[in-house]
This record gives structure tokens, sequence and C-alpha cells, in this order.
């Protein structure tokens, strides 16, 4: 049998706690660490909280959101992509200078591409052709 | 134009340019190495799919699992890191083809190798198709002359067959597929040799032979070197049956070459294992027959109502040791319409082509020969197959009885005969002659060593006198008359 990776436990964790009351979960929890246990991951604990953190971020709709810019974004541009990508997402800046101007926005796993570097690429394909 | 009206037309091509958001689906590199790269994200990724990197390298999607995508890379991947972003391109994986790839060398991808200048198309065929069905196909009729006497006389090809070759390291395998691409010329039919695994020393002199003999004016090489990836090595024999499809498409006539398929399965073995496919029997992945089963299907020859025009291929396999009952001989003999075997004795002992002309076999080709060819083949396989059955007694000849020595020396004849130089393919109306002297015993008075000398003392005499009678031969016509006549010019060349 293939071996359990930690994502797997990480989702077994989210699944079980989902739905549960306040009151049951000191057991449901001490339940997973007897299942580590018999898997031999108790010395992967950190891990599978890591991947239990991004998983039920991911589930409750939070974006993982990367900005590249060329240069340095002032407040109000940011809150307002804050706005826009709702308040529970994990956004980090990046500053690019090879973009040379605009953004290029990535959200989970789409690229939201309005960097002048690809426009000018796209520019001169146009002219080429 | 004056320089103003250039540049308004560019200020007018910028002022009307699009400024547009592109909106990509990207994954990042989780694990990269040994030619192969696993990627998260690309939930959406096709099999099959190109795949871009950093650096303008693609890769090849072909697992397809739930947190990642198994894909090989077709380029350098030294600067490829852990994290990099790995964007979808919406592609199947496919090859440049047209006019323009004829005389070229190029790599599996269709890039030119061969120092000349870019090639450019705007037609690329995917290189996986499904092959055609059993409505759009016809049955094999043509034969494609492959100018060697034994194979033309005894294992005939047809157009649109697969004829297997098969045999040990050196014992002329290229060399038959070589010898037959040279004799294509004149004979409207566009040769693809597909180099697999190969030595690039070995490529080199097959080119500029193919250039020395003219062949390269309707031949396109496409290699996959032995130091190339073996993701290309994968892909390369599927490259070169697009090529072909595109010839096949415009109606004409197309030779395949693929040497070796057993390369290939190698490097696919090796992309299997790296993407932790399960071994099966040797090693080889379960789908390693599909492999090859998937590429053969695509030669055929279609009917006028689909279009017409023909896919033959020659895939070559090399064993270890004479052993066709490995796993890939056994699948590949049992996917082609025949096999031609190349043996290391026969070669020794200066049978050249070191054909076994008893265990191998055209399942198709028969019907493909031209008619002279057939009346006088009959004959020839019968007396071949008499002769191996009396060969053994051969040593003992003084003590045998007049009609087994006579088949004995008869026999020992056709395979004199049968022996050929390479790059020397015969025109099938030389064949017919020859075979049909032997035959009639027009070279019963000659000393076995000195039939090579007669037949071509034979054949310039025909082409010299007899040109007529030839050009009848050629064109397929055979009756009483002809035969007559036929053997009236041994009897003068006899003389």
């Amino acid at each position: 049998m293939k071996k359990k990776t930690n994502l797997q436990f990480a989702k077994a964790l989210y699944e079980i706690t989902k739905d549960l009351p306040k009151s049951h979960l000191p057991e449901a929890i001490k339940q997973f660490v007897l299942v580590l246990q018999k898997n031999n991951k108790l010395k992967k604990i950190n891990y599978i909280i890591e991947e239990f953190e991004a998983y039920a971020k991911k589930q409750d709709g939070a974006k993982i959101v990367e900005i590249e810019t060329a240069r340095k974004l002032d407040h109000t541009v940011l809150n307002k992509l804050k706005k826009i990508f709702g308040e529970n997402s994990e956004i980090t800046e990046l500053v690019n200078k090879e973009l040379l101007g605009g953004a290029r926005i990535t959200v989970n796993d789409m690229i939201y591409d309005a960097s002048l570097k690809t426009q000018l690429k796209s520019l001169r394909q146009q002219l080429i052709s | 134009m004056s320089t103003n009206s250039i540049v308004e037309e560019l200020k007018k091509n910028i002022a009307h340019f699009q400024k547009e958001v592109e909106k990509e689906e990207a994954g990042r590199v989780v694990e990269v190495g040994d030619g192969i790269a696993r990627i998260s994200g690309l939930s959406k990724c096709q099999a099959g799919e190109m795949l871009e990197f950093s650096g303008d390298v693609f890769g090849l999607a072909l697992n397809l699992e739930e947190e990642t995508v198994g894909c090989v890379l077709l380029g350098d991947y030294e600067h490829i890191k852990e994290g990099d972003t790995v964007k979808r391109t919406n592609k199947i994986l496919s090859v440049p083809v047209g006019d323009q790839l004829i005389g070229r060398v190029v790599n599996s991808l269709g890039m030119a190798i061969d120092g000349g200048k870019e090639i450019k198309s705007d037609k690329f065929y995917p290189i996986e198709k499904i092959a055609p069905g059993v409505m759009t196909r016809e049955p094999v009729t043509q034969p494609v002359q492959t100018g060697i006497k034994a194979i033309d006389a005894m294992i005939p090809i047809g157009r649109g067959q697969r004829e297997l070759i098969i045999g040990d390291r050196q014992t002329g395998k290229t060399a038959v597929a070589i010898d037959t691409i040279i004799n294509q010329k004149g004979k409207d039919m566009i040769c693809v040799y597909v180099a697999i695994g190969q030595k690039e020393s070995k490529i080199a002199r097959i080119v500029a032979k193919l250039k020395e003999t003219g062949a390269m004016d309707y031949t396109i090489v496409v290699v996959a070197g032995a130091s190339s990836p073996a993701a290309l090595s994968y892909i390369a024999p599927y490259a070169g049956v697009a090529m072909a499809e595109y010839f096949m498409d415009q109606g004409k006539d197309v030779l395949c070459v693929y040497d070796d398929l057993s390369k290939q399965a190698w490097a696919y073995r090796e992309i299997s294992l790296l993407l932790r496919r399960p071994p099966g029997r040797e090693a080889y992945p379960g789908d390693v027959f599909y492999l090859h089963s998937r590429l053969l299907e695509r030669a055929c020859r279609r009917n006028k109502e689909s279009g017409g025009g023909s896919i033959t291929a020659l895939p070559i396999i090399e064993t270890q040791a004479s052993d066709v009952t490995a796993y890939i001989p056994t699948n590949v003999i049992s996917i082609t319409d025949g096999q031609i075997f190349l043996e290391t004795d026969l070669f020794y002992r200066g049978i050249r082509p070191a054909l076994n002309v008893g265990i191998s076999v055209s399942r198709v080709g028969g019907a493909a020969q031209i008619k002279p060819m057939k009346k006088v083949a009959g004959k020839l396989k019968l007396a071949m197959a008499q002769f191996r059955e009396m060969e053994a007694f051969a040593q003992f000849a003084s003590d045998l009885d007049p009609e087994t020595k006579k088949q004995i020396e008869r026999g020992q004849r056709i395979t004199e005969l049968l022996k050929q130089p390479q790059y020397q393919p015969a025109p099938v109306e030389d064949q017919v002659v020859s075979i049909f002297a032997i035959n009639n015993g027009y070279f019963d008075n000659v000393a076995v060593k000195d039939i090579s000398a007669a037949e071509k003392k034979l054949n310039d005499f025909m082409n010299k006198s007899k040109r007529s009678l030839l050009d009848k031969i050629a064109s397929g016509e055979w009756d009483e008359k002809i035969e007559t006549e036929l053997k009236a010019a041994c009897s003068e060349f006899n003389k």
C-alpha cells in the first residue's frame, strides 16, 4: 500500500473538525493523534499542521495572492486590491524591476498578467507577424 | 515605400494595439531532475499537453495525478528550479510539417539541426493521432521496390505495409533500410528516416551517403541521437509519422523507417520508471505494446474516397544474441505484417544482405509484386526451399544422385545471386532477368564464385541491346511472347 502523505492527514483532520461542536474537539484531536502514532507520523506533526493551515484556508475561500509590480505600491492602491480579494486572503507583495510597469497578479493557480513587459512582448509578436 | 509611410504604418499598428490582461493558468515545480518534473497546480491540464517552463523549455504532461502533474522535459533542464512557474499552453504537442522539411535533418520537435536556415511552417500536425479506421483503408496492391533482390523476390513489401527488420547488432539492418531509401529515386515516394538513440557519427555518415546518392531530395531525417534526452527519443517516431501523414494527406506515398524501436522502448521505460509507473516484464511499463501498436497502426493505405496516399513502415528492432522471444521483439513481430530476419552467421559467411529467407515472411506483399516478378519468384522460392532441405548433404556431393546434386548446385547459385553489395540497389527489371536466367539454367555452366560477374554481364548486355524488352517487364507486362523473347535473349547472351 502507498504511504499516506502529510496532505492526506491534513485533509482528514479538516474533514473531521469541520462541523464538529466545540465540546467534541478534544476527543477528536486525541483520536487523530492516536492515528498519527499508529502510522508513525508523530514526528511529522509540524508539516501536517502547516498543510492543514494551508488547506483550511483554501477550503474557506481564502486566496493566495501574489502581487508583482515594478515599483512599490502605495497604501491606497494596496488597500483597494485587498478589498477585491477578500479580507482573509494571504497577500504577498513583490517588487520586480523586470516588469517595467503595470502589475502581474497571481491568484491561486491563475496568473493575470498586465505588466508592461508582456504587453511589449505581444506588441512585438503582432508587429513581426 | 518612403520612410514617412513606414513610420505612419508603424504608428497605426501601434495605435491599434489592444492592451489586454493575459490570463494564464500556472503551476509550480515541486521536483525536477533526470529529465522529468513534477508540478503542483495546473488542475485543468490535459494529457499530452505542452507546458512552458522558464527559458523557453517545453515539457510534455504525461502523468495527471491528484495533486501533481508529472511531465518530461524536452530540452535542457539545468536552469529549472523548484518553485519555478510553469504555464499551460493549451496545445497538444505538435510538429511543423510541409514540403520545406524535405531534404532537412530535424530533431524530434521539427527544429533544423543540419545548420541550415530555420524551418518556418504555418502547418502543424499533432504527434499523437488516432490511426485511420477500417472504412478509409484499402488492400495493399502496389510494390515498394527495395532494390534488394532477395527481398523484392521472396519477401516483397507493398505500399502501406509494415515490415519489420530484425536482427542482432552489426547484421546490416540499417543498410537494408538505407538501400531501400536510395532505391526510391524517381519512384514518387517520400522517405522519412527516424534515427532513435543512434551514434551521431553514424547518422552523419548516413546523411552524407543519402546526399551523395541524391536521396536527400525526397527524404526527411528525424534525429534523436544518443546524447539527446529520453523524452526526445520517445517522441521521435511519432514526430516522424506526423510529418509523413502530411504527405499522405496530399495523396502521396511515404516510406517511414524507424531505426530503431528497441531504443525507443528503452527511452520510454526510462521515462515510465522515473514517473513511477509500475514496471512489468523486463521492467517495461504495461503499455509498451500500445507504444508500438499505435505508432505502426498509422501506417496504412487509404482508399481514393478518403484522399488516397499511403505510409509504409519499416521498423527496425535490434535483438540481443538472436533472442527473438524477448518482450519487445515478440510484440513488434505480432504487430507488423511480416519480418525480415538478418543473422550474424550468414553475415560472416559472406551472405550479404544476411537475410534468412527461411524464416523471413511478408504477409501481404505477394499481392503487391509486379506480374513478371511474381512469375519468376515462385520458382525461385521453391528452389530455395528444396536447397535448404538438401543443404546438409552438400558435402557428400560425389555420392548423391544426379537429381539431388542438381538441386544443390542450383541452390548454391541462387544464394550467390542473391548476394548484393551495399548501396547498389538493382532495378526490378534487372532482377527479373537475373532470376529468370538462373531459374532456366542459363547460369548452370558458370562457376558458383563467378555468378555475380556473369549476372553483371547479362544485365549490361540486356540494358544495351534489349532495352525495349526490359521496359515492358518494368511496366508489369508478362505473357508467353515476352517469356520466349527473354529465353532467346538469354541464349544469345550465352553464346
